[in-house]
C-alpha cells in the first residue's frame, strides 16, 4: 500500500501572524514531530508543523532526486544524499578535522574544540532524520530505566519499562517494525502474552550466518559472570513479511512510498544495502509515512523553509507567547521575513541539538540550568576483519544481525554495556571500502584482468566489520552551548559541542577491542583494525588508541525527572518553566542503554500526544510529577 | 570494429569482463566519451592502438602488462579506466604523471553519471550490487553469493 502525500501548506504569512487557532504548533517534522502530528490531528487538533528545511524528499519524485544526488556524489556520507542549505546547514563528517586540545573548528556547522571530535550528524531536511536513519529498533531494556538505582552510574527514569512498553508497540506499528519475539529471549524485556510484530524478521545474511557458525553456543567472562553468545536478528523499521497472526489475527499492511499518485514500491525491502543514508524504495520507515496520514486529516499545515529562531515566554504568566520563525525563499539566499506564530500549546521536536539550541538562543536555560547538558550519543568502536572464507558481504540491509548479549549485565557498574552490529556493507564506515581496496589492488598491485577479479573477490566478499554500540552515560559537562561569534546565514546561533568519552564508556571500549579480537580468532578472521593516530575521534585510554566515531544517537539535553531542580521536563516531556511548552525526543532521554534512541523517543512522543490532548480538553493544570 | 567496440574489447581485457557484459551495462560510451574529455581522444586512441597491436588469445594479457601497464604515461591511464569501469567515477591522476603529461583541468575526482555508478562493475564481480542500486531482492542476502571466483 502507498500513501498519497497531499500537504497543506501556509503561504499566507500576514493572515498566518494573526491565525490564533491553532491548538499546537510542532518545531521539527523528523519522527516525534510526525507521531504528535498525526495523535493530536485525528483528535480534532489544528496543528501548524514549522520545517526548517525545504520540501524536498516529502513527494516521490523529491524523494528520487534526494537518490539521484546520492548517486552523483564522490562522497557517499550519510549526508550525501540533501543539498547544503545554508539557512538550515546540517553537521557533515566531511567538514571535520583533527584539532588540537584548545583548538577550535568553527567551518563545521557545529562548532566543536579540541582534542575529542565528534562526527555525529542528524539531517534537516523534510523527515528529520528519520531519511537517513538505518532503521534497527530495539527497546531499552528493563535495568536501561534504573542504572543509577541498579549500577549506581547515570540517571534513573522518572518512567518504568513497563510505562513504556504499551508505547513501544504504538511505535512498532507506526513504524512497521519486522521482528520476532523470539529472538529476544534472554533479554531483560518483555512483551505481553502473544505478541507478535507486524512483520515477520527480516532472514539474517548469508555473512551473519557466517558468524554465527563461528560463535553461536561459545561464552565470554566478565565480571566472574558468563555470558552465552550469539548471533541474532535485529528488529527494524523496514517492510518484510506481514505477520498474519497480528493484531489478534488481524494481520498487517506494510506502508509503502510516499507519492502524490499512484506508485507501487517500497513494500518489501529489496536489499538494496543503502539503509542509510537512504533507502531507495521507501521500504525503510520515515516520518514522511505519518506525515502522509496526519496531512489526509485536513487539520496539519506546514510551513517548510521556516527556522524557528526564538520562543518567547510572557513574563506574567511563565507562558510561551509565540514563536519567532524566520521563514527564507530560497536556499542559497539568506534575504528572509521573520514572523511570529501562536498556539495553545508550542511542541519543539527538532531534535536533541537543535531543540537546546533554539532554547539556549531564546535565553532560556531552564531553573535547573539543564538545557544543553547531559549531551548524550552512543560511543562507536569499529572492528574489521577478512574472513577465510567469501561470506557474501555487501549485500541486505545495512544491517541484519549482531550480537546483543552484553548489553546488560552486572559489569555494568564498572563498564560500558555495548551491542554488536554485523555490518553488511562491509568495512566501508572504517576505510571507505570498497573504494580504498580497489585503489589497493589497481593502482598499487597493478592487478588486471583475471587477477582483479580474483582480487577483488577476495578482498571484498570476505569483509567483516563489527560495530560496538557503546553506552554512554549522562554527564553535565558534556554540553551543547551557543555563542553569538558563531552564527549561520540567517544569523541564528549555531550549536557548540563540548564532548569527552567517560572512562566508564571508555572501559567498554577497550573490552569490545578485546572481545573484537576474541571473534576473530573463532572465526579463523585475519584482524584488519587499525586506528590512525591523525583519526579526528582518536581517545587515548591506557596507552592504546581507539578511533571512536559518533552514532547520530543524540540525548539527553532537555533531561526528564522527577522535581523542576533535576530536570528540565516532567514524564510527559512537558517543561517544568512553562506549562504549555513540550521539549519532545531523545533529548529527554535520561540515559540511552544499548538501544537506537529513535524508538524510544517515539514511544515518548505517543506519552506526550496524550497529555497534550488532556491539557487543550482541560483536563490537567500540573505538571506531571512522580506517580 | 568500431572506436567504441574497440575500446569495449580493450576494457574486456583490462577488467576481466566480457564484451557483451560491459556491452550491456550501457554506459560504454559515456565512459569513453569522458575519457576523451579529460585526457584528450589523442591518447585514447594511442591506448586504443597499443591495444591493438597485442597478440591475440591468451597472450594478451600478458603481453598488455609490459605493453601498456608498465608504460610510465599509457600505465596509469589503463589504470584509471579500470577504475572508471569499476566505480563509474574518475580518480583523479597521480602527481607524477600530471607534473610530466600535463593536467586537465577536468582531471579530477568525479562521479561520472548516477547511471555510470549503478554500473559499476566492483559490486558485481564480488556477488554483490552497487549499494542504493540493482538490489538482489528480498532475503537473498540470506543466501550464499551467487557469483564468486571468475
Amino acid at each position: 500500500m502507498h500513501l498519497y502525500m497531499n500537504i497543506r501548506r501556509r503561504n499566507d504569512l500576514d493572515a498566518l501572524q494573526q491565525d490564533e487557532t491553532y491548538d499546537a504548533v510542532i518545531v521539527g517534522s523528523g519522527p516525534s514531530g510526525a507521531i504528535l502530528a498525526l495523535e493530536l490531528c485525528q483528535a480534532g487538533k489544528r496543528v501548524l508543523m514549522l520545517e526548517a528545511a525545504t520540501e524536498t524528499g516529502k513527494g516521490f519524485d523529491g524523494y528520487q532526486s534526494l537518490l539521484t544526488r546520492f548517486y552523483s556524489r564522490v562522497g557517499k556520507d550519510n549526508q550525501s544524499p540533501f543539498p547544503v542549505n545554508p539557512n538550515a546547514l546540517m553537521p557533515r563528517g566531511s567538514e571535520l578535522r583533527k584539532l588540537a586540545s584548545g583548538e577550535t573548528n568553527s567551518d563545521s556547522y557545529i562548532v566543536q574544540s579540541g582534542p575529542y571530535v565528534s562526527d555525529t550528524v542528524y539531517t534537516r531536511a523534510f523527515g528529520g532524520t528519520s531519511m537517513h536513519w538505518e532503521a534497527k529498533t530495539p527497546r531499552m531494556l528493563r535495568e536501561d530505566f534504573k542504572t543509577r538505582t541498579t549500577f549506581a552510574q547515570g540517571l534513573d527514569w522518572p518512567l518504568s519499562y513497563e510505562d513504556i512498553e504499551p508505547d513501544y508497540r504504538r511505535v512498532e506499528r507506526e513504524m512497521g517494525v519486522a521482528g520476532e519475539v523470539e529472538d529476544h529471549d534472554g533479554l531483560d524485556l518483555s512483551f505481553p502474552p502473544g505478541y507478535v510484530f507486524p512483520m515477520h524478521g527480516l532472514p539474517l545474511s548469508y555473512l551473519d550466518q557466517q558468524v554465527g557458525k563461528g560463535i553461536d553456543g561459545s561464552s565470554v567472562v566478565l565480571d566472574g559472570q558468563t555470558y552465552p553468545i550469539k548471533v541474532r536478528p535485529y528488529p527494524q523499521a523496514r517492510n518484510g513479511v506481514p505477520n498474519d497472526k497480528y493484531d489478534g489475527g488481524e494481520g498487517f499492511t506494510p506502508q509503502g512510498a510516499v507519492a502524490s499518485y499512484q506508485i507501487d514500491q517500497g513494500g518489501r525491502c529489496q536489499g538494496n544495502t543503502n539503509c542509510v543514508p537512504l533507502c531507495p524504495v521507501q521500504a525503510k520507515y520515515h516520518s514522511g509515512k505519518t506525515l502522509a496520514k496526519a496531512f489526509a486529516t485536513g487539520r496539519l499545515d506546514l510551513l517548510s523553509q521556516a527556522v524557528a529562531s526564538k520562543v518567547s515566554i510572557d513574563g506574567a504568566t511563565g507562558l510561551v507567547s509565540e514563536i519567532e520563525v524566520k521563514v527564507y525563499h530560497d536556499p542559497d539566499h539568506s534575504a528572509h521575513r521573520t514572523i511570529k506564530v501562536k498556539a495553545k500549546i508550542f511542541i519543539l521536536a527538532a531534535n536533541a541539538i537543535e531543540t537546546p539550541r533554539l532554547l539556549l538562543a531564546s535565553g532560556l536555560k531552564s531553573s535547573s540550568g539543564l538545557v544543553g547538558r547531559n549531551l548524550m550519543d552512543h560511543a562507536y568502536l569499529l572492528n574489521w576483519a577478512l574472513l577465510p572464507e567469501v561470506a557474501g558481504t555487501f549485500r541486505g540491509t545495512s544491517c541484519t544481525g549482531g550480537i546483543v548479549d552484553l548489553r546488560a549485565g552486572s559489569f555494568r557498574r564498572n563498564q560500558a554495556a555495548f551491542a554488536v552490529d554485523i555490518h553488511n556493507d562491509g568495512w566501508g564506515w572504517a576505510t571507505g571500502s570498497p573504494f580504498s581496496d580497489l585503489q589497493q589492488l589497481v593502482d598499487q598491485r597493478n592487478m588486471f584482468g583475471a587477477e582483479l577479479q580474483k582480487g577483488l573477490v577476495d578482498r571484498l566478499s570476505r569483509q567483516l566489520l563489527l560495530a560496538f554500540m557503546i553506552e554512554v552515560m549522562p554527564n553535565e559537562s558534556n554540553r551543547i552551548t551557543v555563542d553569538p561569534s558563531y552564527t549561520d546565514a540567517l544569523g541564528n546561533m549555531r550549536p557548540v559541542l563540548s564532548m569527552t568519552i567517560p572512562d566508564y564508556t571508555m572501559r567498554g571500549a577497550a573490552y569490545a577491542r578485546q572481545f573484537a579480537r576474541t571473534i576473530f580468532s573463532r572465526l579463523g578472521a585475519q584482524d584488519c583494525t587499525a586506528y590512525d593516530p591523525g583519526d579526528y575521534g582518536l581517545v587515548p585510554y591506557h596507552g592504546e588508541n581507539y578511533a571512536i566515531r559518533g552514532g547520530n544517537h543524540l540525548a539527553g539535553t532537555h533531561v526528564m525527572g522527577t522535581a523542576k531542580n533535576n530536570s528540565v521536563v516532567d514524564r510527559d516531556q512537558r517543561s517544568w518553566d512553562h506549562s504549555n511548552l513540550y521539549l519532545v525526543g531523545g533529548g529527554s532521554m535520561p540515559t540511552i542503554g544499548t538501544a537506537n534512541v529513535t524508538p524510544t523517543l517515539a514511544a515518548l512522543a505517543y506519552r506526550s500526544a496524550r497529555a497534550i490532548l488532556r491539557q487543550l480538553d482541560g483536563q490537567t493544570t500540573a505538571p506531571s510529577g512522580l506517580s | 570494429m568500431t572506436r567504441l567496440e574497440q575500446f569495449i574489447a580493450f576494457s574486456a581485457l583490462l577488467t576481466g569482463e566480457e564484451a557483451v557484459a560491459l556491452s550491456g551495462t550501457g554506459v560504454a560510451a559515456e565512459l569513453l566519451a569522458a575519457l576523451d574529455e579529460i585526457t584528450g581522444a589523442a591518447l585514447t586512441d594511442e591506448l586504443l592502438a597499443r591495444f591493438a597491436a597485442l597478440p591475440a588469445g591468451m597472450q594478451a594479457e600478458q603481453a598488455a602488462g609490459d605493453s601498456i601497464m608498465a608504460d610510465p604515461r599509457l600505465g596509469p591511464v589503463a589504470r584509471n579506466v579500470i577504475l572508471l569501469w569499476l566505480t563509474g567515477s574518475w580518480t583523479q591522476l597521480p602527481d607524477a604523471w600530471r607534473d610530466s603529461f600535463g593536467a586537465s583541468p577536468s582531471d579530477r575526482n568525479h562521479v561520472i553519471s548516477a547511471q555510470s555508478y549503478q554500473a559499476g562493475l566492483q559490486w558485481t564481480i564480488a556477488g554483490a550490487h552497487p549499494s542504493g542500486a540493482l538490489q538482489q531482492g528480498y532475503g537473498a542476502w540470506a543466501m550464499a553469493p551467487g557469483s564468486t571466483a571468475p
